[in-house]
């Protein structure tokens, strides 16, 4: 019993200590407490792999799973939060450093919530948990006035679609008699479904689109990307973009499928507009953060797309993509939050000529870049041919034409930011140097996106036994 | 069929450039010499290979020889496939030719040697990986990976496009043109590539097996047609098929002349082959509802691009727009889809890769002296560049297509096997090549003749040995083709035979082109 849920007990275990040492220690020795959270979410992630498979997956009166589905995801989370807890280490501006290790963990604690959900009133509870830590952890900066900004957004909208998704529950508990994912499935599977509970179905996806960022739902987007500090962007742009196609998937394919024309059309329609807009509103953005916001937009647009075709293929490849997202943006951003820091803004001008400054750093945003556009042998393609592959044997044809053409929309403005970098001449000449320890991490996620990419094999096999539920 | 070849030659030639950049990274940015010797060392692999292939290509037995077949994903099955057949091991000889000398004429590049040589071998990976190639998947993956690295080869060392002292457009809005017109061709190919895919129902990539499916059970009409189209859309992208043309003459002008020669020479050739390989290949029915859509459009191609080449005072931009009109031609043979007229388009896609190589590389060296390509500001270079001058004019021979020259045998096979089906066309092609022959004399005579004009009097030539090389290699080629064509014809002849069975018995108008017409 124990053991089903020891990687939630280590992280817990973790915010306690953060709280402890957040009160206790002195303001100087805080700016290594980035090691005590990463020496924890390592313990959490070695229980994880360690963890045994349980004879029946669901544990605590149902209400939990511990299946290869949740292991998976709970991996990706936690390799999230810890390159996202490296990325810190170098902005000293974070005064309250504790506090902000222990949003970080309990957003984590959210996250490796949904994984495992197996009822409604989980998905609200981890859904809550998560986004009540970013929305302090957006306006963490609190000198800076846009950061500031930024959460006030992403609270009002966040807030505002919490109230979607509560609603969206109890319409569903109304009509199954529960709240636990096996009884909703089954009422839904039972035969004729009333409007209410199709209703009620449709308001839990407007309030997971908001997570994931689909448009319409997307407006707290562009303004949170560019105010919040970089970190919590990396964190939001990944680790909350995929608990929200976690809890998709969980609903959608888990309690859903029985109304899968319904939501399979509405997922489409959404999916075409969001990879639309995203990539046609980032064409253009002149704020390199502002940009991979719209750009971030146009990839929970494949996302939906993958989901799209209520198929095993479809999910597993909403899993691959989700992984060559992971390594993709996660090198992204840590490029950013380091050349942010040192070229002293995140305006796209900054980023002028600099190659020339700093190799390594140039190749590996443009190697990410092109993996977010779906470049071969990268890991954004493979992620994108299998969504791509997914929808054209559902037999939507014009799905499948807008997301290929939006792989050309969205090469132009990744170009746009190789050409500063390439093409253009330097700001100044003083070369920028990256400590090894991040060139380390950084060489990690580059090999992850080329293996990705270029070997999908294990990959593949690995993500399509976890998609079986 | 795995052949038991004892030289994996098609890996050989696919991987050495790979491995030759994989080696570049690692070495320091200023061994210069070390890192041409490099890059040289991969090409000059590769063209052994390729010549390899091309000689112990068997073409009495034809079909896809010296395979390679590795599985790569098992649902959906994709497969590690390499093979050439006869259409493809000529194209991939095509290409290790305009390499090595592409290599060799890189040697100008004084500015960020390394990167220039990393971008370059990519480049020259991709479109090996294209040619050879037996798998869908990875067609379109070594399609793409050719297209991206010109974007900062065309953008760090290529030069903006002048008229009198004023930029016309910048190398930056050339590059980017470039990319995203290739990308819109290749995921438009790809959406009608996963479309196959779904509705052949074989659940596998690999070329061979997805041939013999749609050979047992052929899909529906309209759905063929669709397919067809949207294949012969996206790769007629690249072709570069009228009007979708307009990417390419300002990204030739525009992009540094090594990459000029591989990408006129032979990335313009990955459209026409694809078109070949699998619109033609793999949907019979369907390419050939749009064969006469394809012949209208060709003829805009010749004559269009002939005129507008007329009127440029780019001397690259010359090139390309005669580039883009003899496409044209590679495009009329294929419209016409004889089997002499599809011959003579493979062999004129040979030709013409190696003669606008030539072409581009000579006016390289001559914008490497005077800093101008302007054609008003040059005249009487023949005095200072006499290897040069000579080197212009065999290319302009070759390009107007004069007896003894590989072009011209090519060009008279399209016209000879493509009379009796698109009649029209073929007059318009004729006409061309006296267009042709009007913008090429007046290349060559703007150039190296007229009045030698004093500014131009410290201008060097080739002079040694090394320089002359990648001239003399193409030239001989042009030659040797040009008087001898047979044994190329054998090995063009091996593939288009086997193509052109599977479309079924000749129709009426077709039966007129029979191989005695070969000269």
């Amino acid at each position: 019993m124990g053991a089903s849920v020891a990687v939630e007990l280590v992280i817990c275990a973790w915010i306690l200590l953060m709280l402890a040492a957040d009160l206790l220690m002195p303001a100087a020795g805080k700016s290594s407490l980035w090691m005590v959270a990463l020496a924890g979410v390592a313990i959490a992630a070695t229980l994880l792999v360690l963890q045994p498979q349980p004879a029946t997956p669901q544990v605590l009166f149902g209400t939990w799973l511990v299946d290869p589905f949740a292991r998976l995801f709970k991996l990706l989370f936690l390799i999230t939060a810890g390159v996202v807890i490296i990325m810190t280490r170098s902005l000293d501006t974070f005064r309250h450093l504790g506090a902000f290790y222990l949003l970080l963990l309990t957003a984590l604690l959210g996250m490796l919530t949904l994984s495992s959900m197996n009822d409604l009133l989980l998905l609200f509870l981890g859904l809550e948990l998560l986004t009540f830590s970013l929305y302090i952890m957006a306006s963490y900066v609190k000198t800076d006035a846009r950061s500031v900004e930024a959460g006030m957004k992403y609270l009002i909208l966040g807030s505002v679609s919490s109230g979607f998704l509560v609603y969206g529950i109890a319409l569903l508990y109304g009509f199954a008699g529960g709240t636990s994912f096996p009884a909703v499935h089954a009422a839904l599977q039972r035969g004729e479904v009333p409007l209410t509970a199709q209703a009620g179905l449709l308001l839990i996806l407007a309030g997971l689109g908001f997570k994931v960022a689909a448009v319409p739902f997307h407006l707290w987007v562009p303004d949170v990307y560019e105010g919040a500090p970089t970190p919590v962007v990396a964190l939001l742009s990944v680790g909350s973009k995929m608990a929200g196609m976690v809890a998709l998937l969980r609903v959608l394919y888990g309690v859903g499928l029985p109304l899968q024309a319904l939501w399979g059309t509405v997922v489409a329609l959404l999916s075409a507009a969001t990879m639309l807009y995203g990539n046609l509103a980032a064409i253009p953005q002149t704020n390199i953060k502002r940009l991979l916001g719209y750009s971030s937009i146009g990839h929970a647009g494949y996302l939906l797309m993958g989901l799209s075709p209520a198929s095993a293929l479809g999910a597993v490849s909403v899993g691959y993509y989700l992984v060559a997202y992971l390594f993709s943006n996660l090198s992204v951003f840590l490029v950013i939050v380091i050349a942010s820091h040192r070229l002293g803004g995140d305006t796209l001008a900054h980023y002028h000529g600099l190659s020339r400054r700093s190799p390594l750093l140039a190749a590996a945003l443009f190697i990410g870049l092109l993996s977010l556009a779906g470049v071969p042998p990268l890991a954004g393609f493979a992620g994108k041919l299998f969504v791509l592959l997914a929808t054209v044997e559902s037999r939507r044809l014009w799905l499948v034409g807008i997301g290929a053409v939006n792989v050309a929309i969205s090469l132009y403005y990744y170009l746009m930011v190789v050409k500063r970098m390439y093409l253009d001449p330097p700001l100044s000449p003083s070369p920028i140097s990256v400590d090894g320890f991040t060139t380390v991490v950084l060489a990690v996620l580059l090999l992850g996106i080329f293996a990705i990419g270029i070997v999908q094999q294990p990959f593949l096999r690995a993500i399509t036994s976890a998609m079986r539920w | 069929m795995i052949t038991s070849m004892p030289v994996p030659v098609t890996l050989v030639m696919l991987l050495a450039p790979l491995l030759g950049a994989l080696i570049l990274c690692a070495l320091p940015q200023h061994r210069t010499r070390l890192l041409r010797g490099i890059a040289v060392g991969s090409v000059s692999l590769s063209l052994a290979a390729a010549l390899y292939a091309i000689f112990t290509y068997r073409t009495a037995a034809g079909g896809y020889q010296h395979e390679i077949l590795l599985p790569w994903l098992n649902a959906p099955r994709i497969t590690f496939h390499l093979g050439v057949d006869g259409i493809s091991v000529v194209l991939a000889l095509l290409h290790a030719f305009c390499a090595f000398t592409g290599v060799l004429i890189s040697f100008a590049i004084k500015d960020r040697v390394k990167e220039y040589f990393i971008f370059y071998l990519l480049l020259i990976t991709g479109v090996f990986g294209v040619f050879l190639s037996l798998d869908l998947f990875f067609f379109y993956f070594f399609y793409e990976m050719a297209v991206i690295p010109m974007y900062p080869l065309i953008g760090i060392w290529g030069s903006d496009v002048k008229e009198h002292g004023v930029v016309r457009f910048s190398k930056e809005y050339a590059a980017m043109k470039l990319t995203i017109y290739l990308t819109l061709g290749a995921v438009i190919a790809l959406t009608g590539l996963l479309w196959l895919y779904a509705s052949a129902g074989a659940r596998t990539f690999d070329l061979i097996e997805v041939q013999r499916h749609l050979a047992a059970s052929p899909l529906p009409l309209a759905a063929q047609r669709g397919i067809a189209l949207l294949l012969i859309i996206g790769f007629g992208v690249i072709a570069p098929m009228w009007p979708l043309h307009s990417w390419s003459p300002i990204g030739h002008a525009a992009a540094p002349s090594a990459v000029s020669m591989l990408h006129a020479g032979v990335l313009m050739k990955l459209g026409s082959y694809a078109i070949i390989r699998l619109a033609v290949g793999l949907l019979p029915q369907g390419a050939q509802a749009w064969l006469p859509w394809l012949a209208g459009l060709c003829v805009m191609n010749i004559t269009y691009g002939a005129f507008v080449a007329m009127a440029q005072n780019d001397l690259k931009l010359i090139i390309g727009y005669s580039s883009s009109s003899h496409m044209g031609y590679v495009l009329l043979g294929i419209a016409c889809l004889t089997p002499v007229a599809l011959s003579g388009s493979v062999l004129l896609m040979f030709a013409h890769g190696i003669m606008t190589a030539l072409a581009f590389a000579l006016v390289g060296h001559v914008y490497d002296q005077t800093h101008t390509r302007y054609l008003p500001d040059l005249g009487g270079l023949a005095r200072q560049l006499p290897f040069i001058a000579t080197c212009g004019v065999i290319a302009a021979m070759a390009s107007s297509g004069l007896p003894g020259l590989a072009n011209f045998v090519a060009e008279l096979l399209i016209f000879v096997g493509g009379w009796t089906v698109w009649r029209f066309a073929v007059i318009c092609g004729v006409l061309g090549v006296l267009l042709t022959s009007i913008y090429m004399l007046r290349f060559v005579r703007g150039t190296f003749f007229g009045e030698p004009q004093a500014a131009w009097a410290h201008v060097r030539d080739a002079a040694t040995a090394f320089d002359r090389l990648p001239y003399a290699i193409l030239i001989a080629v042009l030659l040797v083709v040009g008087c001898w064509p047979q044994p190329l014809l054998n090995t063009i002849d091996a593939g288009t035979r086997t193509l052109l069975e599977r479309l079924g018995p000749p129709s009426p108008s077709t039966q007129f082109a029979d191989t005695s017409m070969k000269p």
